[in-house]
C-alpha cells in the first residue's frame, strides 16, 4: 500500500532518528520573514507578469468599450456595447464563427490520430529511433507562418508541387484551384495544420506512453489480453489525463492561430477562410483597435468557458473509499 | 535581514524594469557617440544590404553617428512600425510610405522636418515629383527616396508569336491578346491577374484610364465635378471589362494571388503580362525561365479616352516625434536623399529616381526603363495624378476593397454593387 506524502515524511524522519517534534518546529518558522523573503523572491515574476501579460489585458480589455481607431485617435470615446453589436451585425460573423469551428475540429481530430500512431509507432525501440524522433518532431519547431507561405506555395494552383503530384500519379486531370476556392482553401489550411500539430500529440503522447509501467502490459498479457483490449482498457486509461489536457491545450492554441491562415489565404478567397483571430488582424489592418479587442474578448470568454466545461467533463472520478 | 530583503526586492525590481526597458532610447552617452535607430518597411534582403553599405558610408562620415538599422519582415513591418512610433521608444529614422504617412502624421508621431530643411541645398537636386511628394499638406514628414509607378511587363516572343504587332497598349488591347495568349490546358496564362492582396490597385487603374478625361489629377479618386471616379458610368464599363479579363485571359487560381505569383508567374513563363512596378525589372533580369530578349516593357495601359492615370506610388524617410536625437536623425536624411546614397539606393532598388542628374543616366534612358522615360515625354497620354494614400482612412479602404474585388471574381457579388459600395464609401469618408 503506497503511503502519502506526510505519511513518507513521518516515516523518513522516524527512521532517521530525528525527534518527533520537527515537523511542528518546522512550521512555526514560516513566520513574517519567511513570507518576507519568498514575496521577495516572487516580486520579479509577478512584476513582470503584471506588466507584460495582465497590463495588456486590462488596457485591451477597456478598449474594447472605446472608439479607438489608430487612424485618428482624438476621439476616443466610450460606445458602451457599440463594438460588440457592431461585430454580431457582421453579416460575415455567422461564416467566420462555422468556419473556426471547422478549423478547430477539422484540425484536431486527424491531428490526435495520426500523432497517437506516431506515439505508438515511436515507441517502439528500433535503429536510429532517436534520428527518426528529431525529424518528426521538425515542424514543431518552424514558425507557423513560414510553414504558411510554404505550403501556399505548395498549394498554388499552376506551379504547385500538389497539384504536379496528384496529376503525375492520375488522381486528378486538370489543376486543383486549391487556394481560389473557399472550399478548396479550407482543406488546404486544414491540411497545413494538421502536418505542422501532428508532432504536438506525437511529442505529448509519447511522453506519457513513457511513464505507462510494463509491468501493467504483462499483467494484461498474462490475462490474455489481446492487442485491441489493452489499447482500450490499459494504454488509454494510463494516459487519459495527459491526453485531455493536451487536447485542451490544443483546441486553445488552434483556436488561436491565425498564422498559417493568414499567410496562405489571408482569409480569402472573399473573406470565405476567415476564423476569428484572422479576422481580428484584418480589423487591425483598418485600424479599428477598438472592435478588435471586443472580439479578443470574446475570444477569451468562449475559451475560458469552454476550458471550464471541458475540465469538468474529463475530471477522473474520485473512487470510492 | 530586513537589509537583505530590501536588497533582493529592489533588485528584483531593478531587473523587471531593466528588462521592460529593453529597445527604447537614443542617445548613448557612455563613449559620445549617437546611436540612432532606423526601420525600413519594405524590407527585402537586397534592399537590406545596400542600405546597411549606404549607412556604412553615413558612419564614415560622421563619425560620431552609429545607425542600427531594424528590418522588420515587410509583411508586419507597417504594424511593428506603428508600435514603436506609438510607444515612442526604440526608433528615431523611420521608412514612411504614402500609405502610412495619414495615420502616421495625423497622429503626431512623425516629426516635421520643414524648419530643419529650409535652407538645405539639396532640393535644387531633386526632381519636380520629389520636391512635391516632400510636401505632406504644409508639413515634411518624409523625403522620398524613389518612385513607384506601373507599367506593363510583356513577353515580346509569345506577342509577335500570336501575330500581334507589338505589345497592348489598351486594357482593349489587353483582353484581345491575353484572351488568345490564354491556353489553360497547356497551363499557359494570358494576364498575370491580381485578385489576392492589393487587388484593388489595378482594379482602380482601368477605372482611372477609362474616366481619364474627368479625373481630378489632385485627387485620383474623384471626378472633376467632385463625384468619386466609381459613380462614373465608364467605371462599370471599366470593371466589366476587369472582369472578363480575369474569366478570359487570367488563371483560375489568381483571384489569391498576391504579388509574389504574379512575379512569379511572368518571370517562371507562365503568363505573358505583367502589370506591375518598376522594382520588378530586378527580379525578372534574374529569371532563368525567360532570357533578356524574351520580355520588356511598355507603357501603362490606356483606356478608351486614349489616356491614362499615372497613379505615383512614394515612400520616404522620416524622423520620429519622440526621437531625442533628431539634429543627427536630419543628418542622415539628408545624407540619403542627396547625391551617390540616392542614385544607389534607386537603382539598386529599380526605383523611378528622385535626383534630376538620373534623367541622364543610360541606366534609365535604355532597355526596359525606356518605357518610364516614354511616359514621362507624354504628360497628356499618362497624367501623373494623385492617389489619396495619405488619408487616414487608406488602410481601411485597401481592406475593405480588396475583400469586396474578390467577392465579384469569385461570382458573390455584382461589378454594379461594387461600385456602388466603393461610391459610397469614399463619399462619406471625403465628407469627413
Amino acid at each position: 500500500m503506497a503511503l502519502n506524502a506526510e505519511q513518507e515524511v513521518v516515516r523518513g524522519r522516524s527512521s532517521a532518528g530525528a525527534p518527533p517534534q520537527t515537523s511542528y518546529t518546522r512550521k512555526k518558522r514560516f513566520n513574517s520573514k519567511t513570507a518576507l523573503t519568498m514575496l521577495a523572491f516572487m516580486a520579479p515574476a509577478a512584476i513582470f507578469v503584471g506588466i507584460f501579460t495582465y497590463y495588456p489585458m486590462i488596457s485591451g480589455s477597456q478598449m474594447a468599450f472605446r472608439n479607438w481607431n489608430l487612424n485618428d485617435l482624438s476621439d476616443t470615446s466610450w460606445v458602451g456595447w457599440g463594438n460588440f453589436r457592431t461585430l454580431f451585425e457582421n453579416p460575415e460573423f455567422g461564416t467566420i464563427v462555422r468556419n473556426t469551428i471547422v478549423w478547430v475540429v477539422g484540425s484536431l481530430v486527424p491531428q490526435v490520430v495520426i500523432g497517437f500512431a506516431l506515439a505508438l509507432f515511436l515507441k517502439r525501440k528500433f535503429k536510429f529511433r532517436g534520428a527518426y524522433q528529431a525529424f518528426i518532431f521538425f515542424p514543431w519547431a518552424v514558425s507557423g507562418f513560414l510553414i504558411g507561405m510554404l505550403f501556399r506555395w505548395m498549394f498554388n494552383a499552376e506551379f504547385g508541387v500538389v497539384n504536379d503530384l496528384l496529376m503525375k500519379v492520375g488522381i486528378i486531370h486538370s489543376p486543383v484551384p486549391w487556394l481560389a476556392e473557399p472550399g478548396f482553401a479550407m482543406t488546404a489550411i486544414i491540411i497545413a495544420n494538421i502536418w505542422y500539430g501532428v508532432t504536438f500529440f506525437a511529442i505529448m503522447i509519447l511522453a506519457a506512453l513513457q511513464s505507462v509501467s510494463d509491468e501493467m502490459y504483462e499483467a494484461a498479457a498474462i490475462d490474455g489480453a489481446g492487442k485491441i483490449r489493452t489499447f482500450f482498457s490499459i494504454t488509454l486509461p494510463a494516459i487519459s489525463v495527459t491526453l485531455g489536457l493536451t487536447i485542451l491545450l490544443r483546441i486553445i492554441w488552434i483556436f488561436n492561430f491565425p498564422d498559417i491562415i493568414w499567410a496562405m489565404t489571408g482569409g480569402g478567397p472573399a473573406d470565405q477562410t476567415h476564423i476569428i483571430t484572422t479576422y481580428m488582424i484584418k480589423i487591425t489592418q483598418k485600424g479599428d483597435y477598438g472592435q478588435a479587442s471586443a472580439l479578443g474578448l470574446i475570444v477569451v470568454f468562449t475559451l475560458m468557458l469552454f476550458a471550464a466545461f471541458y475540465l469538468m467533463a474529463v475530471r477522473p472520478r474520485k473512487e470510492n473509499r | 535581514m530586513k537589509k537583505k530583503l530590501t536588497a533582493i526586492t529592489a533588485l528584483g525590481v531593478a531587473a523587471v524594469l531593466a528588462l521592460s526597458g529593453c529597445g527604447g532610447g537614443s542617445k548613448d552617452a557612455a563613449d559620445g557617440k549617437v546611436t540612432l535607430k532606423m526601420v525600413e518597411s519594405l524590407t527585402n534582403p537586397t534592399r537590406t544590404e545596400t542600405l546597411k553599405t549606404l549607412l556604412a558610408g553615413f558612419e564614415k562620415e560622421n563619425p560620431n553617428i552609429k545607425v542600427d538599422l531594424i528590418s522588420p519582415p515587410t509583411d508586419s513591418a507597417d504594424q511593428k512600425i506603428q508600435q514603436m512610433l506609438q510607444s515612442g521608444k526604440g526608433v528615431d529614422v523611420v521608412e514612411a510610405r504614402d500609405i502610412t504617412i495619414g495615420s502616421f502624421g495625423a497622429n503626431n508621431w512623425l516629426y516635421d522636418m520643414s524648419a530643419d530643411l529650409k535652407d538645405w541645398n539639396g532640393w535644387a537636386d531633386l526632381t519636380d515629383n520629389a520636391v512635391k511628394y516632400s510636401k505632406q499638406g504644409d508639413k515634411t514628414y518624409f523625403i522620398p527616396y524613389g518612385f513607384y509607378g506601373l507599367s506593363l511587363f510583356y513577353r515580346t516572343d509569345l506577342v509577335k508569336d500570336a501575330g500581334f504587332s507589338g505589345p497592348p497598349a489598351s486594357w482593349t488591347d489587353l483582353l484581345e491578346q491575353s484572351e488568345k495568349l490564354n491556353q489553360p490546358d497547356a497551363n499557359k496564362f494570358g494576364y498575370a491577374f491580381r485578385g489576392g492582396t492589393n487587388a484593388n490597385s489595378n482594379a482602380v487603374a482601368i477605372i482611372e484610364a477609362y474616366t481619364a478625361d474627368q479625373v481630378d489629377v489632385e485627387n485620383a479618386f474623384l471626378l472633376k465635378d467632385g463625384k468619386t471616379i466609381f459613380s462614373a458610368p465608364e467605371a462599370q464599363t471599366a470593371m466589366d471589362d476587369y472582369l472578363e479579363l480575369f474569366k478570359k485571359g487570367s488563371p483560375p487560381s489568381s483571384v489569391a494571388w498576391g504579388y509574389p505569383e504574379m512575379v512569379q508567374g511572368f518571370s517562371n513563363g507562365s503568363t505573358s503580362f505583367l502589370l506591375q512596378d518598376p522594382e520588378v525589372i530586378a527580379t525578372i533580369k534574374e529569371s532563368t525561365s525567360i532570357k533578356e530578349d524574351q520580355w520588356s516593357v511598355a507603357p501603362l495601359l490606356v483606356g478608351p479616352t486614349g489616356k491614362a492615370i499615372q497613379p505615383v506610388g512614394t515612400a520616404g524617410w522620416g524622423i520620429a516625434q519622440a526621437s531625442t536625437a533628431k539634429p543627427e536623425a536630419i543628418k542622415l536624411v539628408k545624407y540619403l536623399s542627396q547625391g551617390e546614397p540616392a542614385t544607389t539606393f534607386t537603382k539598386e532598388n529599380s526605383l523611378v529616381p528622385i535626383l534630376k542628374s538620373a534623367a541622364k543616366d543610360p541606366f534609365y534612358s535604355e532597355g526596359p526603363w525606356a518605357a518610364y522615360v516614354k511616359m514621362n515625354e507624354q504628360p497628356e497620354t499618362y497624367i501623373s495624378a494623385v492617389q489619396p494614400r495619405t488619408v487616414s482612412w487608406w488602410t481601411e479602404w485597401i481592406a475593405k476593397s480588396d475583400g469586396e474585388l474578390q467577392r465579384v471574381i469569385t461570382g458573390k457579388m455584382t461589378t454594379k454593387d461594387l461600385l456602388a459600395s466603393w461610391d459610397k464609401f469614399w463619399t462619406e469618408k471625403m465628407a469627413g
